[in-house]
């Protein structure tokens, strides 16, 4: 399977993500670490760095709908059981946080693993609506059966000990790693949907039938999908933990499977800057609008009937619309033409 | 190269193959017709194992193939190029030669050069969506993607079908092109086409081969097989 991540031969890739190609990919990195940078003396570090982690959970949103076409109202269990497989650790075995961060995204990632098997061969609403039934599983497990360990709806508290000069516990510092995770996680990502595995997965979002036909087996690819967005999902949770020091069940909550569905499609779904730009957007909206608006959610309801109707590309969509005009020469050649005149 | 033996395929109670048998040499082309339901597509569908015969066998180059799955019926060099002319729209041309590359693990320029080769002009149109292509050109393409790797034998539904007289003779010539190197069963009405192309022929009404000819001079008389259409 390793043949698939790579291309065989030299060529440039095509140019299927407009603009922002192979060449720019380096470009489109620094532009994000200086992006959030900026945010920082504007919105305080520790708000940015929930930020990026939220960015981080709607790239792994997003590679399971906006690339494979897979709707999942229940993409929080993955998050919250990083959150829980951190924090347990830390709190019971040992307060290695590198240690604490694998086993999140493992618990998470096998998680995935087992639950996928079942969920993959499910479409549409039906493969929607059976990840919400297991994301209420996994919510009430927390809260109730296995209080005993979690705290049920107290949560608990995870304090990771200094590793050399690495202390989570100092804002900068944990911005400053949340940010190299959150370009880590963009760059493979990106080396991920730009290579034949990532042409695949997109075709499954278009026809899957016809997938077979060339050969593919496409349940292990969706599978495979499936484990990846849940373990970049467990590493969000992971951060999430360390960010706040405490894991509740609210890591878990059914409800915040709208935010990243709402920041996906706003952002325009099927890019990771869309995810990136919808994350921020939706994290501006959700953490400002209450001091001004009590029931702002209203608001989130309405733009997202807004977007579906009238605006499906979101914002990453139009911008790039824009590029390409741009780099069609459209604003130039209508300037010549004008000074000809 | 391809036997099929007393083939019988139903939707649910409606039976809509019955007892169908069908021989096919190699480097061989054999058309299907008949009309709108007489169980064309579904003879395809259940050959490339998208629907499980109730009854009767599929031996491809002397192997039983009957229900498999068909993922594994690509790397046994078994290709179908659907009726609706779909590719992969979103994606863009290279792209879609690109996936096929993948699955039968021949390098992309080898690919690339197997496609551009029976239709040069598609190489001004690699990297735009293949969505944006005409329906003769996405035909092109559909038949130019069906030969990357090493296909030995076609299942093609209705290649012609709702195209323009120019592209319809840049598919023939396509087509020609591969006779006796790549074995074909096409389901088709344009009898001018199986006129030029066609080794052998089957007719089928209402789910059973009525008339199966393997003379070529029979297949020319087309003012009797009109009749069937």
């Amino acid at each position: 399977m390793e043949n698939y991540f790579k291309r065989k031969s030299g060529e440039d890739l095509p140019n299927s993500i407009g603009m922002f190609s192979r060449d720019r990919g380096i470009i489109g990195l620094i532009l994000i670490a200086i992006f959030f940078l900026l945010a920082t003396p504007l919105l305080s570090t520790h708000r940015v760095t929930d930020f990026m982690i939220f960015c981080i959970f709607a790239m792994s949103f997003d590679l399971l709908y906006g690339y494979m076409g897979r709707l999942s109202f229940g993409h929080m269990l993955y998050l919250g059981t990083g959150a829980y497989g951190c924090g347990l650790f830390i709190n019971y075995i040992s307060g290695n946080f590198l240690l604490a961060i694998f086993i999140g995204v493992v618990f998470a990632g096998l998680l995935a693993m087992i639950l996928g098997l079942i969920t993959v061969r499910a479409t549409g609403a039906c493969f929607a609506l059976i990840n919400l039934a297991f994301n209420h599983i996994g919510f009430f497990l927390v809260l109730s059966p296995l209080r005993g360990i979690t705290r049920g709806e107290d949560g608990f508290g995870v304090s990771p000990s200094k590793l050399g000069f690495l202390n989570l516990s100092s804002r900068p510092a944990m911005f400053v790693f949340v940010l190299i995770c959150l370009l880590l996680v963009f760059y493979f990502l990106r080396k991920l949907t730009s290579s034949p595995y990532g042409i695949l997965i997109r075709s499954i979002k278009e026809d899957e039938t016809r997938v077979r036909f060339l050969g593919y087996n496409t349940f292990l690819y969706k599978w495979l999908t499936f484990v990846i967005a849940g373990g970049i999902a467990g590493l969000a949770g992971v951060l999430t933990a360390l960010n706040y020091n405490f894991v509740n069940p609210n890591a878990m909550d059914v409800n915040g499977n709208v935010g990243v569905v709402f920041a996906c499609l706003i952002g325009g779904s099927g890019h990771l800057y869309g995810a990136i730009i919808g994350g921020m957007i939706y994290m501006v909206i959700s953490n400002f609008l209450p001091i001004y608006i009590y029931r702002w959610e209203m608001f989130l309801g309405f733009s997202l009937l807004i977007i579906v109707f009238r605006f499906r590309m979101g914002v990453w969509g139009y911008l790039q619309k824009f590029f390409d005009y741009l780099e069609r020469g459209g604003v130039v050649s209508r300037f010549l033409k004008r000074e000809a005149i | 190269m391809l036997e099929i033996k007393d083939l019988d395929v139903a939707y649910g109670y409606a039976k809509v193959l019955q007892s169908v048998s069908l021989n096919l040499e190699k480097g061989q082309m054999a058309f299907l017709i008949g009309r709108n339901g007489a169980g064309k597509t579904t003879l395809l569908k259940t050959i490339i194992g998208l629907l499980k015969p109730q009854k009767g066998s599929i031996l491809y180059q002397r192997q039983e193939i009957t229900g498999l799955p068909t993922e594994d019926l690509y790397s046994k060099g078994l290709r179908y190029v659907a009726q609706e002319k779909k590719v992969f729209g979103n994606l863009t041309v290279q792209e879609n030669i690109e996936i096929a590359a993948f699955a039968s693990g021949e390098p992309l320029d080898v690919a690339l050069g197997k496609v551009i080769s029976i239709y040069p002009k598609l190489k001004d149109f690699l990297k735009i969506k293949a969505g944006q292509l005409s329906g003769g050109q996405r035909q092109i393409l559909l038949v130019g993607r069906a030969l990357v790797g090493e296909p030995r034998l076609l299942l093609i539904d209705e290649p012609t079908q709702g195209l323009a007289a120019i592209v319809i003779e840049e598919i023939v010539n396509i087509l020609s092109s591969l006779k006796e190197k790549i074995s074909a069963i096409i389901v088709e009405q344009n009898l001018a086409m199986m006129n030029r192309l066609a080794d052998r022929l089957y007719i089928l009404k209402e789910g059973k081969v009525v008339k199966a000819i393997t003379d070529k001079s029979q297949i020319k008389q087309t003012e009797e097989l009109e009749v069937f259409l």
